[in-house]
């Protein structure tokens, strides 16, 4: 369940920050703040960009709150907003490059992160972070919205104006990336595993 | 299978995702949020005024030593530091053009009279100083909004910012006249 929907927030506080009340609203900002702060760095990898994300979430979320219904939780609401400001920022990057959000994949170079294809094998030191870093900022940004916020492919598709298809897609490119690193990782759970059994014994 | 990988891969890499930690983002970006909704109006007028208006009692306090005082002008440049407020309304019903120009206007005379003043003492007080940078923090905050060629803004949002912009700088010019006027004496 993505970390947004954990935080409860009282309802009296929303309403105050409904009618503008400043103290409410930074109540607000230091619950998500590091949430919606770390989308912004996990779509972007840039903190100055992250910082306008942050600022820009939260403005919106202060114009926008007087409308906020209290159908959803409040953290779903805030994190729609800031994963529609990555998503924007995103497309803004790719029509400054004149590029388009549609598949960065090929722009990938050998010396930009791990090879293409699922035969190579991790570097030790490489983390999932850096693993995470390196792969193109769409397919990075599915995996996130996938597996992290849990949204459906339907509703990546449906932010990023794109199909499923498309989603699916991305998710499984960046799959194979990252799959070396998960068999590191599942092998080291296995010998855990195998350890702690022999010590059992 | 999930898109090339086992149930259990995916649990495990879904797993590390989430524990993945956050990161907190520097104090500064609350304080420009924070000036932004002020400048744009999003907090509430009670509010507003609970936060300004120690700087507003300092601009009172100085103004109202300076006539007790009774202090000479001597060779100072004189300077109203109303000049403008005077002809230009403060407040602004709407955000048509000529209210956005007039207050361009009054933020111009305020600037000028500001540039006439003579240069700040070297040594003053630890209080003024910091009020007086606080203004000028939040004057340049608007200056990159406005100057900002990436965001398009509405007239009406632009009004207010200019009179957000016109207030802070009343209140410049009244501190810093308050204290040129405590050197002249």
């Amino acid at each position: 369940m993505s970390k947004f929907v954990d935080i409860q927030i009282d309802a009296a506080i929303v309403k105050r920050a409904a009618r503008g009340d400043a103290k409410a609203h930074e109540i607000i900002y230091r619950a998500y703040s590091s949430l919606v702060y770390s989308v912004g760095l996990r779509f972007t990898r840039v903190p100055a960009h992250a910082e306008d994300l942050l600022q820009e979430t939260f403005i919106e979320v202060m114009r926008s709150i007087g409308k906020f219904r209290g159908e959803a939780p409040l953290g779903s609401w805030i994190r729609r907003i800031a994963v529609s400001k990555a998503l924007m920022f995103l497309r803004s990057a790719w029509h400054v490059r004149g590029q388009s959000l549609d598949d960065d994949w090929d722009d990938m170079t050998p010396g930009h992160g791990v090879s293409h294809g699922v035969s190579e094998q991790p570097d030790d030191a490489m983390d999932l972070d850096a693993a995470l870093a390196s792969l193109p900022d769409v397919s990075r940004a599915v995996v996130w919205l996938h597996d992290v916020e849990g949204f459906t492919h339907k509703e990546i598709a449906g932010l990023m104006g794109k199909t499923e298809s498309f989603s699916k897609s991305q998710l499984s490119r960046a799959y194979q990336r990252l799959r070396p690193m998960l068999a590191h990782s599942v092998s080291a759970g296995d010998a855990a595993l195998e350890n702690e059994l022999l010590g059992q014994c | 299978m999930n898109a090339g990988l086992s149930v259990a891969e995916h649990e495990i890499l879904r797993r590390e995702l989430q524990a993945l930690p956050d990161t907190m983002p520097p104090r500064a970006v609350w304080q420009r949020i924070e000036e932004q909704a002020r400048a744009e109006g999003l907090f509430t007028a009670k509010h507003h005024f609970e936060r300004y208006k120690w700087v507003a009692g300092a601009a009172i306090a100085a103004t109202v030593a300076m006539i007790a005082l009774n202090s000479p002008m001597g060779s100072n440049p004189v300077v109203d530091p109303n000049d403008g407020a005077t002809t230009v309304p403060t407040e602004v019903a709407d955000g048509s053009i000529q209210d956005l120009n007039a207050l361009k206007v009054e933020s111009q005379i305020l600037e000028r009279n500001l540039r006439l003043l003579p240069e700040q003492p070297a040594v003053m007080k630890v209080s003024t100083a910091t009020t007086i940078q606080d203004l000028q923090n939040r004057i340049a905050a608007i200056d990159y909004r406005l100057n900002d060629y990436t965001i398009k803004l509405e007239p009406e949002q632009e009004a207010i910012y200019w009179r957000e912009r016109v207030r802070l700088m009343k209140s410049l010019v009244r501190l810093r006249y308050a204290q040129a006027q405590r050197i002249a004496f």
